[in-house]
């Protein structure tokens, strides 16, 4: 790992329990920052796409009565029509931008019940991942 | 429906100023397209969207910076997380004119807490209770100012907890990050340092977020059309805010802030009086 000059004396006395939190703060900064930018990413795309298509940047339509998945799998279905297509990638971009915090979340299950064998925080964040499942599942 | 022409830099303005005040987009978000004439609960809904994205891509550079507690973010989220779904419900099932006058006593809280924030010193760890212990809720820092190693011990867990499950019910049901208040909590109940405890506040806010985000979303209270200059325009505001930050953070962007902020309050109070 490349340590910055400022992090040599961490790096000195850090035990090995330390070095595998840095190594875990490495992998969550990096899930958000490319969540967030692979989204953007998509926003912008949608964008600009509808504004060469049709010359304007309306997009009106309402997502009532769906959760993530049933907007996701709706609006593939709808891009079979040419027209429709710019606004899935920002129906995509919305969906990446909410399932970052999420894919973060279960990341961190994983690692503390891999590489940590920390049971204590296996759990808790399994539950916050149950809740935020919960909520992205709401019918 | 409002027109990207009108949403993009007003949005750029809200991340902007939110960045420079210390907090999210969001206070300033919302009122402002409120006033666009934007209804109050499209505007919570799309605030708490873009707030996702402002506080994840803050986020992600002090946890690589190993500012963030991974471990007191992880356990608080528990609480956040229920607090913003329930909140969120609130909100749908509510009238609006309440909405704006709890947005406005929210904002002038804010407001005493960033006046407040000033005063406070954080000291080194005394002892730590069996709890807070037995969470693991301690750490250390790598402080460029001091050049060393800041150590740290956590305390009442078992009071910053249901406290957090509060700032949850206020970020869902407002449609904010609820920063001031997450700060507030670790500052003066944990005794977190003040690196910490903004940075974990950062990480806690976007699952916070993306909690009540899921039940608007279900509501159909989240038009993409909207949203979608708003997160574009919070991000690129939020971002250009925190870098000028580095340069300005002077007592006079503050005071500004806080005039903003209480100009905000009065008004969201007084339209809520009014019943809009």
């Amino acid at each position: 790992m490349n340590v910055p000059p400022s992090h040599h004396l961490v790096s000195r006395t850090a035990s090995k329990a330390e070095a595998r939190q840095f190594e875990m703060d490495v992998l969550v900064g990096h899930i958000l920052l490319y969540g967030v930018m692979l989204s953007l990413l998509l926003i912008c795309s949608g964008l600009i796409w509808r504004w060469f298509n049709a010359g304007n940047l309306r997009f009106d339509y309402e997502l009532s009565g769906m959760n993530l998945f049933q907007l996701v799998a709706a609006e593939m279905k709808q891009a079979l029509h040419a027209e429709l297509r710019p606004r899935l990638l920002l129906s995509l971009g919305i969906a990446v931008l909410m399932l970052t915090p999420f894919i973060r979340v279960l990341a961190s299950v994983f690692y503390f019940l891999i590489f940590q064998k920390n049971w204590k925080y296996a759990l808790f964040t399994s539950l916050v991942l149950i809740v935020l499942t919960y909520s992205l599942f709401l019918r | 429906m409002v027109s990207f022409a009108l949403l993009f830099p007003i949005s750029i303005l809200a991340g902007f100023v939110g960045a420079i005040g210390g907090m999210g987009g969001g206070v300033i978000l919302i009122p402002a397209l409120t006033l666009l004439g934007v209804d109050i609960k499209h505007a919570i809904a799309i605030s708490i969207l873009s707030v996702i994205a402002t506080s994840s891509g803050s986020a992600s550079a002090y946890v690589r910076d190993h500012l963030t507690n991974l471990k007191v973010g992880m356990f608080l989220e528990m609480f956040t997380i229920v607090g913003a779904l329930a909140g969120a419900r609130i909100t749908i099932a509510s009238s609006s004119a309440p909405l704006y006058i709890i947005f406005g006593l929210v904002l002038l809280g804010s407001w005493i807490a960033l006046f407040a924030a000033g005063h406070y010193s954080w000291r080194e760890p005394q002892k730590q209770d069996a709890v807070s212990q037995w969470l693991e809720l301690e750490g250390s820092y790598p402080d460029q100012v001091l050049g060393k190693t800041v150590h740290y011990k956590a305390r009442r867990a078992y009071f910053g907890a249901p406290l957090m499950f509060g700032a949850g019910i206020i970020a869902g049901l407002l449609g904010i990050g609820a920063g001031a208040v997450k700060v507030l909590i670790h500052d003066l109940v944990m005794g977190l340092p003040p690196k910490v405890s903004t940075t974990t506040s950062n990480l806690i806010i976007g699952v916070t977020a993306l909690a009540g985000t899921s039940v608007y979303l279900y509501a159909g209270l989240i038009k993409p059309g909207l949203a979608a200059p708003v997160i574009l325009g919070v991000v690129i505001g939020a971002f250009l805010g925190t870098r000028l930050l580095v340069r300005l953070s002077n007592q006079a962007v503050r005071r500004v802030f806080l005039f903003i902020l209480l100009i905000l309050a009065a008004e969201m109070i007084f339209r809520g009086l009014r019943g809009v």
